[in-house]
């Protein structure tokens, strides 16, 4: 009789939690689930933790029980204020060796990329990076099922499922936004396991000398509801006056086409798609944008999608829930017309 | 390594690796000169889109032994001739087969220019020359009497000198009117655009549609009739071992002066019910556009100049509705080299010592290939039986093809060419095009 | 004198990639092979300071004798000398195996010639990973700065580096001491367009061929695909989506056509929902 763990690993900045950690504990208890079965039957337990790193964020432990964890793995040191690499990874590596997770997830944010390749390496095992579908399967040759990770490769044009046949644990990173919250449950208990790893001094040689914020606006068009994407069909820079005009009667935010940010006309933080952010709004309108698949690879999990592009056959009407053929010039101002009206009704 | 005040210096440059040049830097590589061949794309011949027959008998002139050096030719031609399209989507084929078109090594294959034009370069850079890549040359070295001692690159400590200077750059023919051997840009009446589209089919499939028996065989057919709008055009279908390049050229000032969009005129041909069962189900490989000087021998510049030469494209030896170019590049490639040897044997780089190229030239090109080479005169010419089975409707097929291209243009097209002055305008037409099919495409 | 090792990887053009229209497969004929342009950055970078402090720039590159021209595009962009990690056993690798290789190659150049700073791209973008880098670090043991727009310093007297690295939510100015790896974003240094004798130098370079035998450095255990953890289960083309309704506002008109698509909208809950919570 074993325990098999399934890991998420929390992550959180000046106390504040990503929220791809809870849509990872919604994973981890999907993927718990696709085991109890062959678990149950062979005598094993199946859990679902996590791991959190910090200072002085016990509250946050406490947060992860109510979003699905049985059991909370806290470092809770000083030292671990703010995130750097070394401590953070020697920290892991430390309380993975104890427990022997079978399964560890990490958010593929920025954070979570600069983590997890090192957390793996240390560890020698298998990580797949970005992964889009994650689930327990049966391999031919493995008395327990493993973890099938599908990866988007070439752009998005292909779909490439990775396993991890033999070494421990199993590591995935993936993305925000593709994979739904999971509920909340405010009456859930769990148990904070508090653990100590002894660093060295060398581990934290590395020393943050500032932050420095930026004074520009910041989009976080990962968590918007409403995102109004504009293509190279918008001609020039200027045409994105009007997406964000229309972005703003909808209470939404501004997304862009990977063309448009390589030309200069709207920054990285707008860009939509496999080399930019992974968005799921209720709500998406792409206009003027063709509909490259990795583009479409971006934002094919929103809730509706709304197309609007000159050309009938642009491939981004095949993702679209209703696509308006048209010249977005027209389109645009008649959707804010509309819009307006609207508004004026309930109002 | 180079210091800043070691000059780069060479016996030959040879601006640009399309065919002219790469021919021209092997000739003379080859003859013990040491050679740059400076080309401004990442590649060999990188502007070249374009695709279709490669005649042999230039190849072997320059490179006997080229069968053996594995060209990445496609298919032979077996069958060549024309097919006419009428309105009501029917399909009328003229071609031979046979004959003269089963040789070995075959009269001429197809070949993509993007592959071709890379292969041919790397047998230059066999004979010794140097291909710099990514360089575009700006302008010319001339010493105290005006010749040409070497070229200015985009580059830091980009000076290249040498005694002789080959200008192969192309249509866009800014060098050519920097020596000031031609004194205007090619005249949108004079230049041809050219689109196609490279579909992917199994190679089986490809020789049941188009009745080859082996991809041994091979077709290069001019498309005729029902092309490019009632406009002068004229299209072709080749056939490459598990692809199909369908296409069509059309003048400049006609796609300039009704704003036609290439990409859709393309389509339009593309589903005409004769052409689209032959590329049905098939996978777009590749969308390209190229100019092509088509004024033939009218538009040439002066040929030589003190201490440089001007060969192919940018000397207009091309006849391009007739898909020509190639093989005239060469050989012009190849006698702008024989010309600079000769000058090193002589240590006379003179206008008067390069004169000899053009005498090369016209004794080559304009009293016999010109003539010999041509697509439809030869055609016509080594096939007669032709004429006499359909010798109504290869007149009608004549006055068809010769009104377009011949006389009546120059006054369908006068209006044009006054509102297209400037280069600028020309290329920037283009380049709405372009982009145009790029976004279509979802490039 | 200053030492940078730069770690390059040639890719496919990603941005040049094509889609067949009709069946959405890929391309991949005549898509040009480039140097992984975030690497090219990471190049520029070190041979800013090796311009600044006097020095040389050494890169490693792992991959089939094609990799030779990406070496010499290195060369051509200011790198001193380049070697190729070239072998049929390493064919195959994952990261974890290629970080093995990486890291077993640059400890051997540092011990013959010390290394101060391992410049990486920040990911290649044909696999976009991210992950060699950090990998390398924690083989090597050496303090890693990961998506690095700016080094502030280098400090060969105080042996240490200072970078800006750029994160979701704010810039982090990081000292760490060196030898240090950093991975970097494309803002760290402007690829310069190299001078005419550099690139003519650069074409007749050949690199120095790493192989297993020649080096005897590596344990066959940990290369190749016996050395990587991770496998391909299954490949497969994304499952095309079901296309909603065309509506032309060309025949309709476009305030028809988009009250059509927001009734669509409406039905599904979408819109009302939306508006609900704007102001």
């Amino acid at each position: 009789m074993s325990a098999r763990r399934f890991w998420v690993f929390i992550e959180q900045e000046e106390g504040k939690v990503h929220p791809v950690s809870w849509e990872l504990l919604g994973i981890a208890s999907r993927l718990a689930s696709e085991v109890k079965e062959e678990a149950h039957a062979a005598g094993d337990t199946v859990h679902v933790e996590c791991i959190l790193l910090g200072n002085q964020v016990e509250g946050i432990a406490r947060e992860a029980i109510k979003y699905g964890a049985e059991r909370v793995y806290l470092v809770d040191e000083p030292e671990l204020e703010n995130y750097r690499n070394c401590p953070y990874y020697k920290c892991i590596v430390g309380v993975v060796r104890k427990y022997e997770p079978e399964v560890f997830l990490i958010g593929a944010t920025t954070l979570g990329r600069d983590l997890a390749g090192a957390v793996a390496t240390s560890l020698r095992t298998g990580l797949t990076a970005d992964c889009t579908g994650l689930e327990m399967g049966e391999v031919k040759g493995s008395k327990q099922r493993l973890l099938l990770a599908t990866r988007p490769a070439f752009g998005g044009n292909i779909m490439a499922t990775i396993l991890c046949r033999q070494n421990r644990p199993q590591m995935s990173s993936v993305r925000p936004r593709v994979f739904p919250m999971p509920p909340y449950n405010p009456e859930a208990v769990g148990e904070i396991v508090r653990e100590e790893v002894p660093l060295d001094e060398k581990d934290t040689e590395a020393r943050i000398l500032e932050f420095i914020h930026d004074q520009a606006e910041s989009v976080d068009i990962e968590y918007a509801d409403v995102i109004v994407s504009g293509g190279r069909g918008l001609g020039t820079p200027e045409g994105f006056k009007l997406i964000e005009e229309l972005a703003h009667e909808l209470g939404g935010v501004v997304g862009a086409s990977r063309p448009c940010v390589d030309a200069g006309w709207i920054s990285y933080a707008h860009q939509v798609g496999q080399s930019g952010r992974t968005v799921r709004p209720k709500l998406y309108i792409a206009a003027g944008i063709s509909g490259a698949l990795q583009h479409k690879v971006g934002m094919q999990n929103s809730d509706f999608i709304i197309a609007i592009n000159s050309d009938p056959n642009a491939p981004i009407f095949d993702v679209a829930d209703v696509g308006i053929v048209g010249d977005l010039f027209e389109v645009i101002p008649a959707m804010i017309k509309n819009i307006k009206a609207r508004k004026e009704a309930l109002a | 390594m180079n210091t800043q005040d070691e000059k780069i210096r060479f016996d030959a440059i040879v601006v640009g690796a399309g065919l002219a040049g790469s021919t021209a830097a092997m000739m003379m590589a080859r003859a013990g000169l040491n050679v740059a061949l400076i080309e401004r794309g990442q590649k060999a011949g990188g502007k070249n889109y374009f695709g279709g027959a490669i005649y042999t008998h230039a190849i072997g002139e320059v490179l006997p032994d080229f069968m053996d050096r594995k060209p990445p030719f496609e298919r032979p031609v077996t069958e060549a001739g024309f097919w006419m399209l009428s309105k009501d989507g029917g399909l009328t084929k003229m071609t031979v087969q046979g004959g003269k078109l089963g040789a070995e090594p075959a009269d001429a294959y197809m070949a993509s220019r993007a592959v071709f034009d890379v292969w041919w370069a790397e047998q230059a850079q066999r004979e010794g020359a140097l291909l710099i890549p990514k360089t575009s040359v700006v302008d010319f070295i001339r010493d105290s009497a005006g010749q040409v001692i070497g070229v200015s690159t985009d580059r830091a400590q980009g000076d290249v000198y040498a005694p002789v200077v080959i200008i192969c750059e192309g249509v866009n023919n800014l060098l050519t009117q920097k020596l000031g051997l031609i004194d205007h840009d090619l005249e949108p009446a004079h230049v041809a655009l050219a689109f196609k589209q490279v579909i992917a089919l199994p190679m089986d499939t490809i020789n049941a549609r188009f009745g080859l028996p082996d991809e041994k065989h091979g077709l290069a057919a001019s498309v005729l009739g029902d092309v490019s709008l009632g406009l002068p055009g004229m299209g072709f279908v080749y056939t490459n071992n598990t692809s199909v390049s369908v296409g069509l050229g059309m003048m400049l000032d006609a796609v300039v002066e009704y704003r036609l969009k290439p990409y859709e005129v393309l389509q339009r041909y593309l589903r005409h019910p004769a052409i689209a069962p032959l590329i049905k189900g098939g996978q777009l490989m590749e969308y390209g556009a190229h100019l092509i000087p088509e004024g033939g021998y009218r538009d040439m510049p002066k040929l030589y100049t003190g201490g440089a030469m001007v060969a192919g494209d940018a000397a207009s030896m091309v006849n391009a509705l007739h898909w020509e170019g190639t093989n005239m590049a060469i050989v012009a490639g190849k006698l702008a080299a024989e010309t600079a040897i000769e000058a090193h044997k002589q240590g006379d780089f003179s206008a008067q010592a390069l004169s000899q190229y053009e005498a090369r030239l016209k004794d080559r090109f304009i009293l016999k290939d010109m003539k010999q080479y041509r697509n439809f005169a030869r055609f016509l010419e080594t096939h007669p039986e032709f004429m006499d089975a359909y010798p109504g409707f290869i007149n009608d097929a004549l006055g068809q093809f010769f009104s377009a291209y011949g006389m009546p243009k120059k006054t369908l097209f006068k209006n044009i060419l006054g509102s297209l002055t400037s280069r600028r305008q020309l290329f920037k037409a283009v380049g709405d095009m372009l982009s145009m099919g790029r976004a279509v495409m979802g490039w | 004198m200053f030492h940078a090792l730069v770690a390059i990887k040639q890719v496919p053009d990603t941005t040049n990639i094509r889609i067949d229209p009709e069946t959405g497969n890929l391309v991949r004929e005549g898509v040009p092979a480039i140097m992984n342009p975030y690497d090219a950055h990471a190049l520029a970078s070190a041979v800013e300071w090796k311009r600044k402090l006097g020095g040389k720039v050494t890169v490693v590159s792992m991959g089939p004798a094609s990799f030779t021209v990406t070496i010499r595009e290195a060369v051509e962009l200011g790198a001193d000398a380049g070697y190729l990690i070239s072998d049929r056993k390493f064919a195959g690798a994952d990261t974890l195996a290629t970080s093995y290789v990486l890291a077993a190659v640059i400890q051997s150049i540092h011990e013959k010639d010390p290394i101060d700073v391992v410049f990486f791209g920040k990911q290649a973008i044909d696999g976009d990973t991210a992950q060699v880098g950090p990998g390398v670090a924690v083989r090597l043991d050496l303090p890693i700065i990961t998506y690095a727009v700016k080094i502030r310093d280098i400090n060969l007297a105080k042996r240490h580096i200072v970078v800006e690295r750029k994160t979701e939510r704010w810039t982090e100015v990081v000292e760490a001491p060196l030898p240090a790896l950093v991975t970097c974003e494309k803002e760290i240094a402007e690829v310069p367009f190299a001078p005419l004798p550099d690139l003519i130098r650069s074409l007749r370079y050949e690199p120095e061929v790493l192989t297993m035998e020649s080096t005897g450095i590596f344990d066959a255990e940990h290369v190749g695909v016996r050395g990587s953890p991770t496998v391909v289960f299954k490949m497969g083309t994304p499952p095309l989506p079901e296309a909603g309704e065309k509506i032309n506002s060309r025949e309709i008109g476009v305030e028809a056509a988009v009250a059509t698509a927001f009734a669509k909208a409406d039905a599904a809950g979408i819109l009302s929902s939306v508006l609900g919570g704007v102001k």
